[in-house]
């Protein structure tokens, strides 16, 4: 088995499933207009499945929902996400991951930016210069070997936070 | 629709389109790394039938462009690199040069309106000047300022300047001095002339440029971008006049490698919502004095727009050319009708 870039991850718990969104008396209003919030997109991405471990970037800590803004006025979402170890040659993938999954999800008036945490990524600069180059993204994904990996990723992403049992310690190395 | 995929056309996106000169050509730069030249079959179908195809980018050709004369082509791709080709016979391209100075993707490249002078703009934040010296093409100049991705370029009327739209949310204004200019800028060793920016657009976008075509009719620069917006700007030469002096101020000297003291770039007109919520990823205006005060728009809505310029200069407005498939809607006074899909 190959080597992983990121041998031992660290896990943290998913919320319990559903979404942790408290009920508002709009949920009955057929008429409100739906208004999208860190929630709702924390939703979205939080069972996305890591590149290279069978757990959630929720799982990794690599979403978190405070890490999510939104403003619904001016149609604007910034997602920052951690990468589970400062040169981890998967960020770039997983920032991808997120912008495909909101690029399916979302309605198409939003503008996103998806950029890495601030200090958590030594190539930081280079990392979030081409998750928001909207060309260099879309020549990407007509990649189809590329598309098959994120959709993989993202096959899970319904799933509501869990994606496999949670399991303690390393994968085993062969 | 002018030509299917099943015709023997492009394997992937079509990135970039431009009529040659003379209006017989067609050219078309492709994600499949090739550019494609097509022509009207005016014995049989009038369909358009691709007469010769250009090789050589590792990756996707972002750019193309058609010199002035109609005799060289520029290509420019995420390989790095701008090939220039020259026209020959029977639909013959020749490869000139492989140029390969830039760090990383090339944007888009351009052509000065009168000479044979190539400008390019790259994912390295820089743009190039490239001039030839009996077909051995060079880079004469970079131009350095931008902070992110340059996206467009696009030169004036007269040629000595140059607009640059950029991923930073700034439009740039570059001038060019020749060895021994009135206002003693220093040039380069060689004899090249330098391109300094003279002027920087701040705060006027509040997301990426993606677009920006200076009219060689009325002056005016149009930029476009993620903020759903289309702007018009006028520029000023704000230079004292030289006269007396001949030079420039100590103070103006400093200035020169700073943003924006020379020339004055204001805002003239704006579109917003242009497309809707979508991005606005080119316009373009029309090329002669035919139509001087039209502009074309195209964005992710899938639309293509044209707007009209009124006379006030207070806006853009509705067309008064008839369009098929029109989809009218009124909107402060704003556009337009919306072309057939192509």
């Amino acid at each position: 088995m190959t080597t992983l870039i990121n041998q031992n991850p660290v896990i943290y718990e998913a919320s319990a499933g559903n979404s942790t969104r408290e009920w508002r008396e709009d949920d009955e209003n057929e008429d409100a207009v739906d208004v999208i919030d860190a929630q709702e997109i924390f939703d979205l991405i939080r069972s996305i499945s890591d590149p290279e471990h069978p757990l959630s970037l929720e799982q990794l800590n690599v979403t978190q929902r405070d890490h999510i803004t939104v403003s619904d006025e001016d149609d604007t979402i910034l997602v920052e996400f951690t990468p589970t170890i400062p040169h981890c040659s998967m960020a770039t993938l997983i920032g991808l991951c997120i912008r495909v999954r909101l690029l399916r999800c979302l309605p198409s008036r939003f503008k996103v930016d998806i950029a890495v945490r601030k200090g958590t990524h030594q190539s930081e600069h280079a990392v979030n210069k081409q998750l928001n180059d909207k060309e260099r993204v879309a020549a990407a994904l007509e990649n189809s070997h590329l598309l098959e990996v994120v959709n993989q990723c993202l096959a899970t992403a319904t799933s509501g936070g869990v994606v496999a049992n949670i399991v303690r310690g390393p994968a085993p190395a062969n | 629709m002018l030509w299917r995929q099943d015709q023997g056309g492009h394997k992937r996106t079509i990135r970039s389109v431009a009529w040659s000169p003379d209006g017989r050509q067609l050219a078309t730069g492709s994600f499949d790394a090739t550019t494609g030249i097509w022509e009207r079959d005016e014995d049989e179908s009038g369909d358009y039938e691709c007469v010769a195809t250009l090789e050589g980018h590792e990756n996707e050709t972002k750019s193309i462009a058609w010199s002035k004369s109609g005799a060289l082509l520029a290509t420019c791709s995420r390989d790095k690199s701008v090939w220039i080709w020259e026209v020959e016979e029977d639909n013959d391209f020749e490869c000139l040069s492989v140029l390969q100075e830039h760090t990383q993707d090339v944007k888009m490249v351009a052509w000065h309106p009168n000479e044979e002078l190539l400008a390019s703009a790259s994912y390295d934040d820089t743009i190039k000047i490239w001039r030839d010296d009996d077909d051995d093409w060079y880079c004469s100049d970079t131009l350095v300022g931008h902070e992110s991705t340059v996206w467009a370029i696009d030169f004036s009327p007269s040629g000595d300047e140059l607009v640059s739209a950029s991923a930073d949310e700034t439009l740039k204004i570059w001038k060019r001095f020749v060895p021994g200019n009135a206002l003693g800028i220093v040039t380069q060793r060689r004899g090249e002339p330098i391109w300094k920016c003279v002027a920087t657009v701040v705060g006027k976008h509040e997301r990426c440029i993606y677009s920006v075509s200076w009219s060689k009719v009325n002056g005016l620069i149009a930029s476009s971008g993620a903020d759903n917006t289309i702007r018009l700007f006028e520029v000023k030469d704000a230079t004292a006049p030289v006269g007396t002096e001949g030079r420039l101020t100590a103070e103006q000297q400093k200035a020169l490698n700073e943003p924006g003291v020379l020339f004055e770039a204001d805002k003239v007109a704006d579109v917003r919502k242009a497309h809707g919520t979508s991005d606005i990823n080119s316009v373009a205006w029309y090329p002669n004095a035919d139509h001087g005060d039209w502009l074309a728009s195209g964005g992710d809505d899938g639309s293509v727009r044209i707007w009209r310029l009124e006379d006030d200069r207070g806006k853009l407005s509705k067309s008064q050319s008839q369009i098929e498939d029109c989809d009218d809607t009124t909107d402060d006074g704003m556009l337009l009708s919306r072309l057939k899909e192509l």
